[in-house]
This record gives C-alpha cells, sequence and structure tokens, in this order.
C-alpha cells in the first residue's frame, strides 16, 4: 500500500465560540487505509468528534474552527482546498453518519427528498433516477417496503429506522471513507447491536473504509482492525484492537476498559 | 385531524356570537335616546320619534331586538345609515375591497421586510446583527400614524409634486392604484415587519443549531440549497404563523393610515361615521372587521395544527 | 462538557449585565418623563392654552419648538400634554393590571368550570382588534378622561390575564405549593405566599410592554378625535391638529411625534431589560 486513503499529521483544531477559545485537538496523527475500519475511543470532550468534523472541514453550528497540521486523502491536502471543491468531496468521497438520529432528519422535508437532494448534487441524477436509487438503497439497508415508505416524512420512523435511513443516506454516493460519530448511542441496546452489524456487512460489502467514533469500548471490540484512544485532545494509545484490549499500555485506556461491562468485554474479546 | 378543524370552527361560531353581542350592546349602550340618535337632530316631534322607534323596533324586548339584528346581518342586511339613508351593505363592501387591498399590499411588504432583514441579522454576526436589532428595537416604538404623518410631512416638504394623498381605483388605472397604495402599506407594514423580522431572527437562529442542518452541510449541500430546504423551511412555519396573527394590527393599523393617506376605505369609512355619529355603520364595521380576524386566526390556527402534526416528533 | 457548561453560564452573565443596563437606562428614561409630567406647570414656560398673535412661529429663543396654528407655544403643550397623555395610560393599565390579575388567578388557580368560563368570555374581547373594539366603546361611551380609561383598561384586560393565567397553571402542580397544602395553609395564603411571587416576573414584563402599546392606543383614538375633549392638550391630538400647517411648521408635527416615539420607547426598553434581568421567556 503507497499512500493511504487518510494520512493526518499533526492536526490541531481550535474552536473559536462567540466567548471562549477551545483547542479540542492538539496534534494528532494517523492513518487510514482503504477498506480498513479504525476506532477512535475516547470519554465525550476528549476532541473526537471534533476530529471528524475537522477532516471534512465543517464547524460546529455558532463556531468558526481554526485547523493545523495536514490532512491528505488519497494524498491530496485537504486543508489547503478551497470551499467550493470541498463541498463537492462532501458527501461524495467522505461520508458521517451522526449520533441522534432523531433529530438529524429534516423534519419537513420527505425522505425521499432529503436522500434524493444529495445524489441529484453530486451524482447529477434526474429527479426520477434518484428516487429510484433511493429506494433501492433503503432495502438495502432494511428499510421494509421501501417504495411506498420513500414519501414519508421523519416523524413516521422509529429511531432505528431512521438511522438506518441516515446511513442509506450517508453510503448513497458509495464514499471512500464513511464516518460513524457514536452512530448507536441514541439507540435501544437491541437495536444498537443490528445498526452496528448493518454498518459492518456495508463495509465489507462496498469495501468502504470505516471510521467509528465511540466512547464505548464495546462498541469497537467486533468492529474495527484498529483502535486510536483519544483524552483531551491527544491519541494517547493507539494499535491493533486485540492488542489494545489485552495489554492496554496507558492507564486511562485501562479506566475505560473496566468501564466496559464484563460480559460484553469478554465477548468482544474473543 | 376532523375533530380539531369541527371542533375550531365550532368556538369560532362561538366566539363570533359573543362578538355580535358585544356589537350590537355597545351601539345600545350610547349615553341618550338611540331613536333621537337616528333622528340625527333633538328638535323631533315626538310622533316622528315614535314612528322611528317602531320602525327600528326599540320598542322590542333588547333579546329581541339583538337576534332580529343578527338575523338580518347573517342576511347582509346591516340597516340603514343615519347619515345617507341608504342601506349599509353597499357602502360598506366597495371600502372593503380598497381595505383588503391596502391591507394585503402591507402584509406583502411586511412579509419581505421583515423576512429579507431577520435573516440578514441571523446569518450576519456581530455588528450587522446588533445594527438591526437596534433599528428593529427603534420602529418598534414608532407607531403606523405617526410614521405616516411623517411621510406625508416629509414628502410634503422636498417633493412636493408627488401627489401622496389619494387613491386611484383599480379599474382606472392598475398602475396608479398600486401607486397610490404603495406609501399608506409601507406605513402599516413597518411595525409589523419589525415583529416578522424579530421572529425570523430567532427561528433561523434556533433552526441553524439543530442536527440535521449539521447533516446537511456534511452532505456536501450549496448553502443556498441548505438555506431554502433546511434553514427556511423549518424556520418560516412559526413566522408565517405568528404573522398571519398580525393580520388584526393591520386591520386596525388601517383605521388610521386610511384616514392620514385619504384612501376611501373602511377605516376612513368608519372615522367619518364616528365624527357623525353614524351608528349602524359603525355597528357594521365593528362586527365585519372582528368578524374577518376570527376567520384568519382559525384558519391559520387550522393550517398550523395540519403543518404541525407533520413536523411533531 | 465542562467547557460548555462554563459557555453557558457565561453567556448568562453577559445577559444579565446587558438587562441592567437597558433597565437602568429605561428608568432614567421614565425618571425624565415623571418629573416632567409631576412638575409640568412649573416647567412649562407658557400657558398651555395662552395665545398669541405669533402663529406658527419657527423655533426660537421665545419658543423651543415654535407656536402652533393660533399661536400657543407647542413645548408648554408638550410637557403639560404629557400629564393626561401619561394619565389616561397608566392608569388604564393600573385597572387592567388588577383586572387581569383577580380574572387571571381565578381562573388558573381554581381551574375547572370557572377557568372555562372567564378565559371563553375573555377569548370574545380578546377576539377584536385592540384599536378597533376601542374606538368602539370610546364612541359609544363619548371620550371623556374617565372612559377611555375605563375602555382601555377593558381592550388590554383578557392579556394581562392570559399572561397571569398561564404561570399559575404551571405553579401549582409544583412540590412545595403541594407541600404548604399538605401542612393545612389556607387557600388565600397560599396564591398570596407561594403563586403570586413566582408569577410577578412575566406579570412585570407583561405590564411594562402593555404600557407601550397602551401608548400607542391612547394617543391613536386621541389622533381620531376620541381623545380628551380640547382644549387640554395631549399628544395624540396634538399631532392630529398639526397636520394641517405642518409644511409651514414642521415642528408642530414632529414635536408631538418624538414625545409619542419616546414614551414608547422608554417601555419598551424596560420590559426587555426586565425581560432579560429576570429571566423570563418571551412574554406574549
Amino acid at each position: 500500500m503507497t499512500s493511504p486513503l487518510l494520512r493526518v499529521r499533526d492536526l490541531t483544531a481550535t474552536v473559536t465560540t462567540r466567548r471562549e477559545v477551545i483547542q479540542a485537538v492538539r496534534g494528532i496523527s494517523f492513518d487510514i487505509n482503504a477498506d480498513e475500519a479504525v476506532g477512535f475511543v475516547g470519554e465525550s470532550g476528549c476532541g473526537k468528534s471534533v476530529t471528524a468534523k475537522a477532516l471534512m472541514r465543517l464547524a460546529p453550528e455558532g463556531a468558526s474552527i481554526g485547523l493545523g497540521g495536514s490532512v491528505a486523502f488519497w494524498g491530496q491536502e485537504l486543508l489547503g482546498l478551497g470551499e467550493d471543491e470541498m463541498r463537492d468531496l462532501r458527501g461524495r468521497r467522505i461520508a458521517m453518519v451522526f449520533q441522534d438520529p432523531m433529530t438529524s432528519l429534516n423534519p419537513v422535508m420527505s425522505i425521499g427528498a432529503q436522500m434524493g437532494d444529495m445524489l441529484r448534487r453530486h451524482l447529477g441524477l434526474s429527479g426520477k433516477e434518484a428516487r429510484e436509487r433511493s429506494i433501492e438503497l433503503l432495502a438495502l439497508v432494511g428499510i421494509p417496503d421501501p417504495a411506498r415508505r420513500i414519501d414519508d416524512f421523519p416523524h413516521q420512523f422509529s429511531g432505528g429506522q431512521r438511522q438506518r435511513v441516515l446511513i442509506a443516506i450517508a453510503i448513497s454516493c458509495e464514499p471512500d471513507l464513511l464516518i460513524a460519530d457514536e452512530p448507536t448511542t441514541a439507540l435501544d441496546v437491541t437495536v444498537q447491536a443490528q445498526i452496528l452489524r448493518l454498518l459492518m456487512r456495508l463495509r465489507e460489502e462496498r469495501g468502504m473504509a470505516l471510521m467509528l467514533i465511540t466512547h464505548d469500548f464495546g462498541v469497537v471490540a467486533g468492529m474495527v482492525d484498529r483502535v486510536n484512544v483519544m483524552y483531551r485532545g491527544e491519541i494517547v494509545e493507539a494499535g491493533p484492537v486485540d492488542t489494545v484490549f489485552a495489554e492496554p499500555q496507558h492507564a486511562y485506556t485501562r479506566a475505560l476498559l473496566d468501564a466496559v461491562p464484563r460480559l460484553q468485554g469478554a465477548g468482544a474479546a474473543r | 385531524m376532523t375533530r380539531f378543524v369541527l371542533g375550531r370552527l365550532a368556538w369560532m361560531a362561538a366566539i363570533l356570537l359573543g362578538v355580535s353581542f358585544v356589537a350590537f350592546m355597545l351601539m345600545r349602550a350610547i349615553p341618550g335616546d338611540f331613536a333621537i340618535a337616528a333622528a340625527g337632530s333633538q328638535s323631533v316631534a315626538p310622533e316622528v320619534l315614535a314612528t322611528i322607534r317602531r320602525d327600528l323596533g326599540l320598542d322590542q324586548p333588547l333579546m329581541a331586538q339583538y337576534l332580529h339584528w343578527l338575523g338580518s346581518a347573517l342576511t347582509g342586511d346591516f340597516g340603514r345609515s343615519f347619515v345617507t339613508r341608504q342601506p349599509v351593505l353597499g357602502e360598506l363592501l366597495s371600502r372593503l375591497a380598497v381595505t383588503v387591498q391596502l391591507t394585503l399590499l402591507a402584509a406583502v411588504i411586511a412579509a419581505v421586510m421583515g423576512v429579507a432583514s431577520g435573516l440578514a441579522a441571523a446569518r450576519l454576526r456581530g455588528a450587522a446583527d446588533w445594527l438591526v436589532r437596534l433599528w428593529n428595537g427603534l420602529m418598534l416604538a414608532v407607531p403606523n400614524y405617526v410614521v405616516a404623518t411623517l411621510i406625508v410631512l416629509l414628502f410634503g416638504l422636498y417633493f412636493p409634486e408627488i401627489t401622496v394623498l389619494g387613491y386611484t381605483p383599480f379599474l382606472e388605472s392598475p398602475l396608479g392604484n398600486l401607486a397610490s397604495l404603495l406609501l399608506p402599506a409601507f406605513a402599516l407594514a413597518l411595525a409589523v415587519s419589525v415583529t416578522i423580522a424579530e421572529n425570523t431572527r430567532a427561528a433561523v437562529l434556533e433552526v441553524a443549531s439543530q442536527d440535521f442542518v449539521m447533516v446537511a452541510r456534511a452532505k456536501g449541500l450549496t448553502p443556498a440549497a441548505i438555506l431554502r430546504d433546511y434553514l427556511m423551511r423549518n424556520a418560516l412555519t412559526p413566522v408565517i404563523t405568528a404573522a398571519g396573527l398580525k393580520i388584526a394590527a393591520l386591520l386596525g393599523g388601517s383605521i388610521l393610515v386610511e384616514t392620514i393617506f385619504a384612501i376611501p376605505g373602511m377605516g376612513q369609512y368608519l372615522f367619518d361615521s364616528i365624527n357623525n355619529r353614524d351608528y349602524p355603520v359603525i355597528q357594521a364595521i365593528v362586527l365585519v372587521a372582528a368578524g374577518i380576524v376570527v376567520l384568519v386566526n382559525t384558519m391559520i390556527d387550522i393550517a398550523y395544527a395540519r403543518v404541525d402534526a407533520r413536523v411533531q416528533m | 462538557m465542562q467547557d460548555s457548561v462554563s459557555v453557558v453560564a457565561a453567556r448568562k452573565r453577559a445577559g444579565i449585565t446587558q438587562g441592567w443596563l437597558l433597565l437602568g437606562l429605561g428608568l432614567a428614561m421614565l425618571a425624565a418623563m415623571l418629573v416632567l409630567t409631576i412638575f409640568a406647570p412649573l416647567l412649562a414656560p407658557y400657558s398651555p392654552s395662552a395665545t398669541s398673535p405669533d402663529s406658527l412661529a419657527p423655533a426660537s429663543a421665545a419658543h423651543w419648538l415654535g407656536t402652533d396654528s393660533i399661536g400657543r407655544d407647542v413645548l408648554s403643550r408638550l410637557i403639560v400634554g404629557g400629564r393626561t397623555t401619561l394619565l389616561i395610560t397608566v392608569s388604564a393599565v393600573l385597572v387592567a393590571l388588577v383586572a387581569g390579575l383577580i380574572l387571571g388567578l381565578a381562573a388558573g388557580y381554581l381551574g375547572g368550570r370557572i377557568d372555562d368560563i372567564i378565559m371563553r368570555l375573555l377569548d370574545v374581547v380578546f377576539a377584536f382588534p385592540v384599536l378597533l373594539l376601542a374606538i368602539a366603546v370610546v364612541a359609544a361611551l363619548g371620550p371623556t378622561v374617565p372612559n377611555l380609561i375605563l375602555t382601555i383598561a377593558i381592550v388590554y384586560t383578557p392579556a394581562m390575564a392570559r399572561v397571569v393565567r398561564a404561570p399559575v397553571l404551571s405553579v401549582k402542580q409544583w412540590d412545595h405549593v403541594e407541600a404548604a397544602r399538605s401542612v393545612g395553609m389556607s387557600e388565600m395564603r397560599l396564591v398570596l405566599r407561594h403563586i403570586l411571587p413566582i408569577v410577578v416576573s412575566p406579570i412585570l414584563v407583561a405590564t411594562s410592554l402593555t404600557l407601550s402599546q397602551t401608548i400607542f392606543t391612547v394617543t391613536a383614538l386621541s389622533f381620531l378625535g376620541l381623545g380628551p375633549p380640547p382644549p387640554d392638550p395631549n399628544w395624540g391630538g396634538m399631532l392630529s391638529e398639526a397636520r394641517q400647517f405642518m409644511e409651514l411648521a414642521p415642528l408642530t408635527v414632529v414635536g408631538p411625534a418624538l414625545a409619542i416615539v419616546f414614551a414608547t420607547l422608554t417601555f419598551i426598553i424596560i420590559a426587555n431589560g426586565l425581560r432579560e434581568v429576570l429571566d423570563v421567556g418571551s412574554v406574549r
């Protein structure tokens, strides 16, 4: 493998709100190879979500974000890219699934319209083509009777179904990298497992790279190849997931591992 | 949903009944003898007064008078003007048409100005936001009739060649009609546009912090598409609802603005009728104007509930 | 997480200082108005009804705001006219406040049928456009000062009652009210000691906003010729009278216009300041 899908070097992110300046990411470096799943684990506020947004150059609403270092995507530097070029990349090459499916869909647009606007924008599909493609995608993520449900509005779907829809939207333009930011945190335990299995399956079928962000070691265990542990804006430990599980080097990693319920931890380490 | 609509309609009917009772009782509460007011003079022969009383049904019990008046009003018979001795309805309808024109134009101006400046205040940060809010705060304190008077004054002082007073009927000259209503509509719209701007600003800021806007940005959509489909569509529903409820303010304000700009609408008609103590006309205008407000508010309620059912999460 | 909490706290603090600034400004403006109003006869340079041959005069050292069409001093009439306008405004709002308090507390606290009846009756009054109802009532009763006060009080009572009722409804479910009830506190004491204080903030804000709207309604009625009868000056009436000759003496219009705007602005600023200081959500 010559050039990795994503090569991040000394990335810093400074979030500026009206009242405060927060150094959220303090010089982190990591690689994600094509077709690889990488976990980012840490407690909330450790900078993992800001890292994800930084890769797509998205600032939290009401704040601005200052980035330093280097983010190379297929060898192309993203931090120097113009906003227009960056917009062509978002959703098309790098897509993202967010934490709360209940608030991540626009309540006044039908599901079909929210899938279609992106397909038309990036792939130049006609309205009819986008609709057909959306129905296929809904079927793919396991929404029953998709041809009928495509005109429904978000409030007619359950939380788990909404997250499936959001995943369908994210993979609709066949991105090279899918970033999933706490994709199961807001869901019921039984639904969590289904969504994780869906993400696994899609990754294998489509050969996407996956960046899975979570506070829960139990979630990454069976899902990813490598894991990065983040604490206060830095990566404190990195390595193959089995190694990190078996021999955590950093005290913080051990504390996180202790927080995982015994049964889940044992099953994951299998 | 059907139950809700029927409930709202029944409620509207009840309110209208109450409104009509208030309108009726007010004009019976005038000091002095209603018959003398109808005769238009103090020195009337007792026989004439007796005839007037019988004609107007004043010798009947109050409740019977009310029911009779309400029944007539429902069929469009508001009685005859004390001044012109003509049926009130004909004059009222032609005046109403002018007022509706003025109010609608004002509503459009208020909506465009309000949404545009509210959006600007929400999207631009810092000084621009601050300036728009300062302007809004100031404009909220300037009553529409003061704005109207000052407009007339300014045009009189600096552009005396431009006629700002008077009204051109639509059939005579559609463009002249629009021109004659533009300044009054602006004066009427200003205060309402400020409220709409404040509401828009708050709603857009609220929507902008929602997760689905971040999702839309992550989808790589253009700012224009995000503004149209994600921000505006969500923000404008409450804004339009609040604006619709301002119809009452516009109708009330038209009384003043029409008087100042010499526009022969319902407001000026009311003003003249008050000066002439033309009670049947006052009664009819109060009833019709309140009826319109109740009707519009009910329609907005129902429309909003429909949208809300979709928005409800 | 800690970071965002401190951000919220910082915002709140900033809001409160801004609120105090607004409140201070508003109260200073109110104080200036009150001084002018209370000492009006002493401060006015001329008698408001004294005519002079010098009619429609421009601003001069003798007449700072010029004179009107029959040679009366505009500044003196403004100062004295403020008395009438503010007297009607403040009295009307006080009456509406008391009526709204009684009706709103009764409706919110007693609930059930009484709540239904009170609120439905008020809804009927609420259905009229404010100015239209005021015009109709004054036209019927006749434009005297007591009638004007009564009319405007009637018009604004429903809104006041609504503002009082809403917090009462939510407050009366609260634990400490339940607790007080369970230890056998009398109903009357319950309302006065525990419910009233909590509903005071929104009422203060609403009262201030209503004052600003009432200035509008009072002056608008006078403007339409439904104000206190001449020759006593009042702002709306002055504006209306001056329109005839306003191109010859713009100050006769600008003076009362500015006075009306100043008074309205005062109460709006106080309302906004109170809202931030007392941390009340938007009151409608």
